[in-house]
């Protein structure tokens, strides 16, 4: 279970993001949404210990808020970056191990992570830099899939990704929603409403609506709130 | 420079080849990986040299001296970062000044206690062999194999141990590393004290070879920085490639010419090498390391 109550952060002087609060049960999706701008993926790098925050975000019942990011990884949450980025010079396996970190069996992890996303599984030896941008983001999920987390922040995982790869990427983000805590930043209505679970509209740093994805749909506000 | 202490003969330019990598190999991790223009650099390997001079004055072990010495330079190194540097590596400016500040403490330190006067550290491993018509001191080949073996060690360790991958990630992505579970802190803090260790023990290495002085780190300082910067900040390949040209056409210029105008053509070498560096192909792995994934820490929001 992820809480967060009352979470401020921004950039320097600058605060971003006002007053958040929500919670996410393991097995549930909360939907991120907003305009460019909204302070998405600012609560992300909040919650992961990027960016200096305030309030309190709770995970399973301790406080993380203070912790430094890799106390923050240790304690269950992993985070999928918007970009997909990969360390130069080392290999696809390289990044599973860092992922794993003794967390489980090193082979049995990079062999799920095959499973996943077969298109991994043929290139554990390749670096990681000459990978399309497609297969960065399967490696990205996969990192964050193969170590079990209580929570996954994801932020836009299908953006720019042809659409035959958005075909595995949605079971592989459904699979993980089943044992996990799910907090997915999305711009694409159509990825919320495949995934489902609760959305929480940003802006301008706050959230100014929240429901199920569904209904916010059926209302016709999320096209409303989202459009350009 | 330290031409002065060696002895012109076509083995001194291997030697000195190695000396140039030997001296450079510490600098690699604390200005190539670590990115601190670390002035300090030169005051590590004074404290491995007077490290080893002190244990030869009072235990009479040369080679007890060269085994304390990396730990000591590493322990100092270690200090260092926790307790100033490591506030400091967003702010390069200030870490140069820092690190600049340390080394005049340090000198003086060791001036203080061993006072300004040129002292000698005697050879673990005396005598010579001939080759090729050519008198070569047993340490002079100790220290060209030591190179050799601190490189092979130097670079499988980064490539093979736990340790080595997490610090090439941190290295290339410290945000995206510690979000990984990497903790960043700890893998600079070894990174420097690793660092600081091989300037120390290049420092107990050079000491019986040249006359120990409080200046003595500042000799090395430059051509440290020279062929770290000219065999691509970050590539150990590189380093080697660098070192041993600029080395070996240092000693191998003095052949011909005086050691003063050596060194002068050696740094219009080496500006020339900045130049054209890129074109040279030794610095493909460090220019690839800077494209495009330090981008987690600059993203939009």
């Amino acid at each position: 279970m992820l809480e967060v109550e009352d979470l401020s952060a921004g950039y320097g002087q600058t605060t971003v993001l006002r007053g958040i609060s929500f919670t996410v049960a393991p097995g549930e999706v909360a939907c991120v949404m907003g305009r460019n701008g909204a302070g998405k993926t600012t609560l992300l790098r909040a919650l992961m210990g990027v960016l200096p925050k305030t309030g309190v975000v709770r995970l399973s019942g301790t406080d993380i808020s203070q912790r430094p990011g890799h106390r923050i990884n240790a304690a269950g949450m992993v985070w999928v970056p918007q970009e997909a980025s990969v360390f130069p010079g080392l290999t696809v396996r390289d990044h599973l191990v860092i992922a794993l970190q003794r967390r489980r069996e090193e082979e049995d992890g990079i062999a799920e992570a095959g499973e996943l996303f077969p298109a991994l599984g043929e290139r554990l030896g390749q670096e990681a830099q000459t990978l399309s941008g497609g297969e960065r983001k399967m490696l990205a999920l996969a990192q964050a899939l193969i170590v079990k987390p209580k929570v996954v922040l994801m932020d836009e995982p299908t953006e720019g990704v042809a659409p035959v790869v958005v075909e595995q990427l949605i079971p592989a983000i459904g699979a993980a929603a089943t044992e996990s805590a799910v907090v997915l930043v999305e711009q694409n209505i159509d990825t919320a409403l495949a995934l489902g679970g609760n959305a929480y509209i940003l802006e301008q740093g706050s959230i100014v609506v929240s429901g199920t994805v569904r209904d916010l749909y059926d209302r016709g506000i999320l096209e409303q709130r989202l459009a350009l | 420079m330290i031409l002065g202490f060696l002895p012109v003969d076509s083995f001194n330019v291997i030697v000195l080849a190695a000396v140039f990598v030997l001296v450079a190999t510490g600098l690699h991790f604390t200005f190539g990986m670590l990115n601190v223009v670390n002035l300090v650099h030169g005051e590590l390997i004074l404290i491995g040299a007077y490290t080893t001079l002190q244990v030869q004055k009072t235990t009479g072990n040369v080679l007890l001296g060269m085994a304390l010495a990396p730990l000591l330079a590493g322990v100092v190194g270690l200090a260092m970062e926790r307790g100033v540097l490591r506030f400091l590596y967003e702010r390069p400016l200030d870490s140069l000044l820092a690190t600049f500040g340390l080394a005049l403490i340090i000198r003086q330190v060791v001036q203080f206690i061993f006072s300004p006067n040129p002292q000698t550290v005697r050879s673990p491993i005396g005598g010579s062999f001939l080759l090729g018509g050519f008198n070569i001191p047993w340490w002079r080949l100790v220290i060209v194999l030591v190179t050799a073996g601190l490189l092979v060690g130097v670079i499988q360790f980064l490539k093979r141990s736990r340790f080595g991958l997490q610090a090439r990630a941190t290295v290339a992505n410290p945000v995206l590393a510690e979000t990984m579970g990497i903790n960043s802190g700890a893998v600079r803090a070894g990174l420097f004290a690793l660092g600081s260790a091989i300037a120390g023990l290049a420092g107990a290495m050079l000491a019986p070879i040249s006359t120990l002085n409080p200046q003595f780190g500042l000799l090395f300082l430059v051509n440290s920085f020279l062929v770290v910067i000219i065999g691509g900040k970050g590539s150990l390949r590189g380093l080697v490639v660098a070192g041993v040209v600029l080395g070996g056409t240092l000693a191998a210029l003095q052949f011909v010419m005086s050691t003063v105008l050596a060194q002068i053509l050696i740094l219009a070498i080496a500006i020339v090498g900045v130049r054209v560096r890129p074109l040279l192909g030794i610095v493909r792995e460090a220019q690839t390391k800077t494209t495009p994934a330090a981008s987690t820490s600059a993203s939009a929001r």
